[in-house]
């Protein structure tokens, strides 16, 4: 190819080039990039520099209304020493270990159910089990803590008619408030549903027909071919679940606001929103944000690594 | 790119910010008014307070007053905290109680200044009044309205249950079913108490058959209280002694939380916080008109609602030797930060002068200005036909709890917290099973290492 065609092929004569005009493909990416600016404009401004400026705050004595003061680690020695830090972190823990596996069993037995042969009416169900997601979170937590009142509300008044006499305090009595939250939480267990019976309905048949000419049951069909074959959405759930109780803050926000700061609903992100903006201590407040980031990437780095031995992607050797 | 197409960009920028730069354009100096902090976050306040705003602006034409609401008193401080850290604070403050503005401490303008510079009168106010708001750092606030504790009681409640009204003033005695005459004081209220609290099989607290699990109707409750606020009942107490630094809950403190304790675990005439969350008692406990009486500052007529019963208001009773009436204390501060403190002052001027009453009124609050007090009661009985009772209010001011049960401490805002942590413990499901007094040395312990954390 001659010099000429080469220029040619670039779109750019060398007269274009000597005016200092683009070629198409430029002016394509130039207009990408202003196309792309406003998100990235607003990423820089409301993600990453207050990012940048909280890991900053995090090694100083930022109060409101108080000249900065730069204190080194002390905030994050601090985030060992205070107990209601240590406190919340418990309480997160302990409410992850037990609401996790409910998140996403539950979803998955009804992922299961309208996967079902056997159902009838499928696509109301669909519905019925999809539409509490979109109810805005705190009208629905306030129809939960209502109906959860240990005296008034609905489910222990179903309760002392089945003849439970003492059904639980569900929002106050620290024994069971966890099984409360779960219960909340359960309330938005419909997007998870849809993402797992899509993968499920995805499965290839002829797997369950070859199963069943080896005399499988239901049971080993679901727990040899569809659980493996829905893994990876199995670990998306698992993968959000675990960022999302990081991030667990509305619901305790919502019963500490109504039920008179409940000590027992002190999570973590709480617990953090209270340092900032009661306490007024912004620098205290960076360090435990940054502190709970650094866990849930932890937590998130341990579940993919694991994933290699019970994650099943189609199309690998194993 | 064009150059042709660049600057239509530009130009589009331009035009766009001009479209929304601020009024100040006009040329008035521009004052905001933050409100929720204390009260003014309900609809009839928004609309007074609107009006007030309209009247102000078109009243004059040097300063343009700018209304910035809270969504609610919830989330007012944490709204104000991001106002202030973002380099964008308010000019005033207002109605804020002592906690409100405890939990902002060394932010507030000292008012001398202005107060001389514009020759304010401040003998138009009961000078113990003024004294409330002389710190170290200056005057920080002119009294504005003033809500002692009173006792609301359900007029229709003790008819049915045939007692007689709690007493219209100080030193009076309660007169029991019998006849007899009984000292009008937190005992009594107990005994009452029980014969108004009722389950719902009609039983009340006096009879064995009392299910407290049940129960439909309390005998008292202290109505939004705070833990300070409930102790002060019992008589007011320096807990923190500003010169040793140390940290004591004092005996009257700890008989409160026994006759707490009982009247919530024991009696049951009392609502947990389990019961003061049902929609049994919705809106408020009662507002519901299912709390026979509630202890509760003035200010809880501007949220009676639509009650549809006959109520009325008694005298706090008695602890000891003497009476004690928590007080709060609303008023309108500056912030320091004000870059306009002079046209902030002119406002202040005006909310605490030609705007007082009409706020005063839908605050539900009385004003510390004496000349407009008796007009406020009349606002008041109008409103409120059948509240009797309305003289007591004055007298109660006599019986203000010193120090103030939002009196300021080191680490104000995380002891706060620590008391309200422990008003959620006492009232909470795990109440029944506490030791009380074990309860109350830790309460004791935590707020010594809080404060020593500030000092």
């Amino acid at each position: 190819m001659t010099i000429a065609q080469n220029t040619s092929t670039a779109g750019v004569s060398s007269a274009q080039a000597r005016r200092g005009e683009r070629t198409i493909e430029q002016r394509q990416r130039v207009w990408g990039w202003v196309f792309l600016s406003p998100w990235i404009i607003g990423f820089l401004a409301f993600t990453l520099f207050p990012m940048l400026a909280s890991l900053y705050f995090s090694f100083t004595d930022f109060r409101i209304g108080e000249p900065i003061t730069f204190v080194g680690l002390r905030n994050w020695q601090r985030l060992f020493e205070d107990a209601n830090t240590v406190n919340a972190l418990g309480i997160t823990f302990r409410f992850a270990l037990i609401s996790v596996p409910i998140v996403i069993g539950f979803p998955l037995l009804l992922a299961t159910l309208l996967n079902s042969k056997v159902l009838l009416a499928k696509p109301i169900f669909r519905v019925l089990f999809y539409l509490p997601y979109m109810v805005p979170a705190v009208s629905g937590i306030f129809i939960w803590q209502s109906f959860l009142n240990g005296q008034t509300g609905w489910l222990n008044r179903l309760l002392r008619l089945v003849g439970i006499a003492e059904p639980p305090n569900w929002l106050f009595d620290p024994r069971s408030l966890t099984f409360g939250l779960v219960l909340i939480g359960l309330w938005g267990v419909g997007n998870a549903m849809l993402t797992m019976l899509a993968s499920m309905q995805g499965v290839p048949t002829e797997l369950y027909e070859a199963a069943e000419v080896d005399g499988a049951t239901p049971f080993t069909k679901w727990l040899r071919i569809t659980l493996p074959m829905i893994s990876p959405v199995i670990l998306y759930n698992l993968v959000l679940s675990v960022i999302g109780l990081m991030q667990y803050f509305i619901v305790p926000y919502v019963l500490s606001n109504t039920t008179r700061s409940n000590p027992e609903t002190n999570f973590f992100n709480l617990n953090l929103y209270r340092t900032a903006f009661q306490f007024g201590e912004m620098g205290f407040a960076s360090a435990q944000a940054w502190f709970i980031f650094i866990i849930a990437l932890v937590l998130t780095i341990a579940i993919f690594w694991t994933s290699n031995r019970w994650v099943y992607y189609s199309g690998e050797g194993r | 790119m064009s150059r042709k197409l660049l600057a239509s960009i530009l130009i589009v920028i331009v035009v766009g910010a001009l479209m929304i730069a601020p009024v100040a354009a006009q040329g008035r100096t521009v004052v905001t008014w933050f409100v929720g902090l204390g009260t003014g976050t309900n609809e009839q306040q928004i609309e007074i307070q609107n009006q007030v705003v309209a009247d102000f602006n078109a009243s004059q034409d040097e300063i343009e007053l700018v209304i910035n609401l809270a969504a609610s008193n919830q989330v007012a401080a944490d709204t104000l905290s991001t106002l202030i850290a973002g380099g964008t604070p308010p000019d005033i403050v207002g109605p804020v109680g002592f906690s409100g503005a405890n939990a902002f401490s060394g932010q507030w303008l000292d008012l001398q200044p202005l107060v001389d510079a514009a020759g304010y009168d401040l003998s138009q106010y009961p000078e113990s009044l003024v004294g409330l708001y002389q710190t170290p750092e200056g005057l920080l606030g002119i009294p504005f309205a003033v809500f002692p504790s009173l006792m609301f009681y359900n007029a229709d409640l003790f008819d049915e249950a045939d007692l007689n009204y709690p007493p219209a003033e100080f030193g009076a005695p309660y007169v029991m079913p019998d006849g007899t005459e009984v000292p009008w004081n937190w005992d009594t209220v107990a005994e009452i108490a029980k014969i108004l609290a009722v389950d719902a099989n009609g039983n009340d607290a006096t009879m064995d058959e009392f299910d407290r699990t049940a129960v439909e109707q309390f005998g008292f409750a202290h109505q939004w209280g705070s833990m300070r606020a409930d102790f002060s009942t019992f008589g007011g107490a320096n807990f923190y002694d500003a010169e040793t630094g140390q940290v004591t809950i004092p005996e009257n403190w700890r008989a409160n939380a026994e006759w707490t304790w009982n009247a919530l675990w024991n009696e049951g005439f009392m609502p947990n916080s389990t019961y003061e969350n049902s929609t049994l008692f919705a809106p408020t406990l009662f507002a519901s008109g299912r709390t026979a009486m509630a202890r509760v500052p003035l200010w809880y007529t501007c949220c009676i609602g639509d009650l549809d019963a006959a109520w009325d208001i008694a005298v706090v009773p008695a602890y000891g030797d003497g009476s004690y009436a928590p007080t709060d204390a609303d008023t309108f501060r500056i912030l320091e930060s004000t870059a306009n403190p002079e046209a902030a002052f002119t406002v202040l001027q005006y909310l605490q002068g030609e705007a007082a009453l009409d706020l005063v009124t839908v605050y539900g609050a009385f004003p510390a200005l004496p000349d407009i007090q008796e007009e406020s009661i009349a606002i008041k009985a109008e409103q409120f036909p059948s509240v009797q009772n309305w003289d007591i209010i004055v007298p109660s001011l006599a019986f203000a709890v010193a120090p103030n049960h939002e009196s300021d401490f080191p680490n104000f805002n995380r002891g706060q917290q620590r008391f309200a942590d422990f008003r959620t413990l006492l009232y909470g499901d795990t109440g029944a099973t506490i030791n009380l007094q074990e309860e109350l040395d830790k309460l004791q312990a935590d707020l010594q290492a809080i404060v020593d954390e500030a000092n």
